[in-house]
């Protein structure tokens, strides 16, 4: 094959892994507790400023995968028992008051940093062959963790005690209480793990793009987009969902241009609104 | 006799008086402060460069004011908003011409701003506007201090073309009027240097943007230089995606602005045969800017914000103001218009004289090393190429 169309599909299972991944925490905290999290783009830029700080302290990257995802999880407990479980059942509130801390977020990153652009070094420098392309070493590395990674989720989910908890949870949050399934703690552990995941979203872009408070802006809405074309509530549809946005974006950007591959996921996603609203794949 | 001279001498004293109120009251017009309304980032996404912007204005006011104001009058700086849309900004023009009789307006924003002010101000008040543009702009009162195309392309082109034997060019930039127009002027003079265009795109301004596909592309066009017309982040994303694919070391790159922010983003590992023609750089030599680095860092101390083009240029707008308004030893648009053909004034890095109501200036060639720019070249008494005829 052509060198440069083994990049372009290289380019776009990148955009897919990547996509995914950065989407995870907002389809765990959407799908599972309803709750759709403004702030999700905010904690993407939390972590790569962990990241950004471990850098410039001279620790090595990986260090900041671990860093990034405390501090946000952290950041998403403290959201929760504030912000979130005093709003569970009004979905048009959490979603005003995660807009407001998506502001508050902003500014404090511009009140502590500034608003000029930090650069992260790429932690994995140059290219590696593949098929006769050279492809960034890092980008290559991302696509295999992410994709590593979701599928490990999905098994996870599928087959681990938790997971059949949180599906209970979801499906019937009042029996699933009824039979001794601590439901507050388990909702309250799955936004955490949403926020900490955003962080880890945010460690693995921050060498690619300039790290600056507005940086959450540019992640919250393909990932939006990505849970209204895959549906909420299972792996499958969070795959659906990135490999149909990330995937269209790229390719109709390699095929034609950026304009085109922007126009094509925005034409996709209010198809999928109007003609199709539960998604692809929703959870029954 | 003594009592009747002394009522002759009132009588004179009176009728004295009474000639002189004009410029009695001439006078208390001159206590009043000249106000300058400055319309600049102060949210929005150009909001990186806010800070410079109002730092630099507020030091040429200060050093002003030190030496006696505008025709006496000290000057007073009254902040604009222009970061928001377009709209926004000529409510602010009006109310600031209307309420506060602003005497003058200085601006650091985009065209599209720049436009939808020119036809809300009406000539009425004096407008300068600063950063850099794309040409064309010569409404009547109006005084253009930006950079233009022909400033700024003809040196770029000109050291692709002849020392780096550049043929073909790959044009990259974000869809709106500036990189489009500028890309204009970028073919013309690559086609007069013997290279061309084998490949034009554009990417939409402020949608988030990835550039994987797009250095792909470049990659397989394989050009000898690779001209960049993309702003803020977008010029960031892309120089550390090109890169990150290591075409840093294949080919070369001329940016159309890219100033210090924008370079420390991009990141010292990612600007290798990077290069760049502007009228500003922190890093320009000589007496008049080290004058101006020392008084910004005494005024504003350590942690002053960032020196860049798009911000200092505030300086140059309120010293121009200066220069504008005394010479025409008033407000009146026919007598700035005039006054404007061959005025010289201060700007951070030394004097510059108008034509045609933009300023010829000196351009510096660079490129960067690692977060710095490094000057290669300087151009004197570069022609703005604009022709706006005289009122």
């Amino acid at each position: 094959m052509d060198p440069l169309v083994t990049t372009q599909f290289l380019n776009i299972a990148f955009g897919i892994a990547t996509l995914a991944v950065l989407a995870l925490g907002l389809a765990i905290v959407f799908g599972l507790l309803g709750v759709l999290n403004i702030a999700h783009g905010e904690l993407v830029m939390a972590g790569a400023y962990a990241a950004w700080i471990v850098q410039s302290a001279g620790l090595p990257y990986a260090l900041a995968v671990p860093l990034a995802m405390l501090a946000c999880g952290l950041l998403g407990w403290l959201i929760e028992a504030g912000l979130i479980r005093p709003l569970y059942a009004r979905p048009f509130d959490t979603l005003l008051a995660t807009w407001g801390l998506s502001l508050l977020l902003r500014k404090t990153a511009e009140a502590i940093w500034g608003l000029g652009y930090k650069s992260v070094a790429l932690p994995l420098p140059g290219t590696v062959d593949v098929l006769g392309a050279a492809y960034p070493r890092y980008r290559l590395m991302l696509i295999v963790l992410c994709l590593a990674g979701v599928a490990a989720l999905a098994a996870w989910f599928a087959k681990s005690g938790a997971g059949t908890r949180i599906k209970a949870m979801v499906a019937n949050p009042d029996l699933a209480q009824a039979v001794g399934i601590r439901t507050g703690r388990l909702a309250r552990n799955a936004f955490v793990a949403g926020c900490a995941l955003a962080g880890l979203g945010g460690v693995m872009v921050a060498p690619l793009t300039p790290v600056h408070p507005f940086m959450g802006i540019d992640y919250i809405l393909e990932s939006f987009f990505v849970l209204v074309v895959g549906g909420l509530g299972s792996v499958a549809g969070l795959v659906a969902g990135a490999g149909i946005i990330g995937g269209l974006g790229s390719l109709v950007s390699a095929v034609a241009d950026r304009t085109a591959g922007y126009t094509a996921v925005l034409v996709i996603a209010i198809l999928f609104l109007w003609l199709r609203p539960r998604g692809l794949l929703a959870r029954a | 006799m003594q009592k009747r001279s002394v009522t002759r001498r009132g009588f004179v004293a009176g009728g004295a008086a009474i000639l002189a109120a004009p410029v009695v009251l001439r006078h208390a017009r001159a206590a009043d402060p000249f106000k300058i309304g400055l319309f600049y980032a102060a949210s929005g996404p150009a909001a990186l460069f806010g800070p410079t912007q109002k730092a630099s204005a507020e030091l040429a006011v200060e050093q002003i004011n030190k030496n006696g104001g505008i025709l006496g009058r000290q000057v007073q700086l009254l902040l604009a908003d222009a970061g928001g849309p377009p709209a926004e900004s000529t409510k602010t023009a009006v109310r600031l011409m209307v309420q506060e009789k602003c005497d003058l307006f200085v601006g650091s924003h985009d065209s599209a701003t720049r436009e939808a002010l020119v036809g809300t101000i009406k000539a009425r008040v004096p407008y300068i506007y600063t950063p850099i543009y794309e040409g064309g702009e010569c409404a009547p009162n109006t005084y253009v201090l930006a950079d233009t195309p022909e400033q700024q392309v003809r040196p770029s082109i000109d050291l692709l073309t002849k020392e780096k034997k550049v043929k073909n060019v790959y044009l990259i930039g974000n869809d709106y009027v500036w990189p489009r127009k500028t890309n204009d002027r970028v073919k013309q003079y690559l086609t007069a240097g013997g290279g061309k265009v084998i490949g034009e795109e554009y990417v939409p301004l402020g949608a988030p943007n990835k550039f994987e596909e797009a250095v792909t592309r470049i990659k397989g066009a394989k050009p000898d230089a690779v001209v960049i017309t993309l702003v803020g982040a977008d010029n960031v994303n892309f120089n550390r995606t090109f890169a990150g694919f290591g075409l840093d070391k294949e080919m070369l790159r001329a940016s159309m602005l890219l100033e210090e922010n924008t370079l420390l983003g991009i990141g010292a590992e990612n600007s290798k045969q990077l290069y760049n023609c502007m009228s500003y750089f922190s890093s320009v030599p000589g007496a008049a800017h080290d004058a101006f680095k020392a008084a910004y860092k005494a005024k504003f101390g350590e942690k002053a914000p960032q020196l860049s083009i798009i911000g200092v240029d505030c300086f140059a707008g309120v010293y121009c103001a200066k220069a504008l308004v005394e010479k025409a030893k008033g407000t009146k648009a026919a007598d700035l218009m005039a006054a404007s053909e061959g005025l010289t004034f201060s700007t951070a890095t030394g004097p510059v004289t108008m034509k045609n109501r933009h300023p010829d200036k000196p351009m510096y060639l660079a490129e960067c090393e690692g977060t710095n720019f490094k000057i290669i070249k300087t151009f004197d008494n570069v022609g703005s190429g604009e022709a706006c005829k005289q009122a």
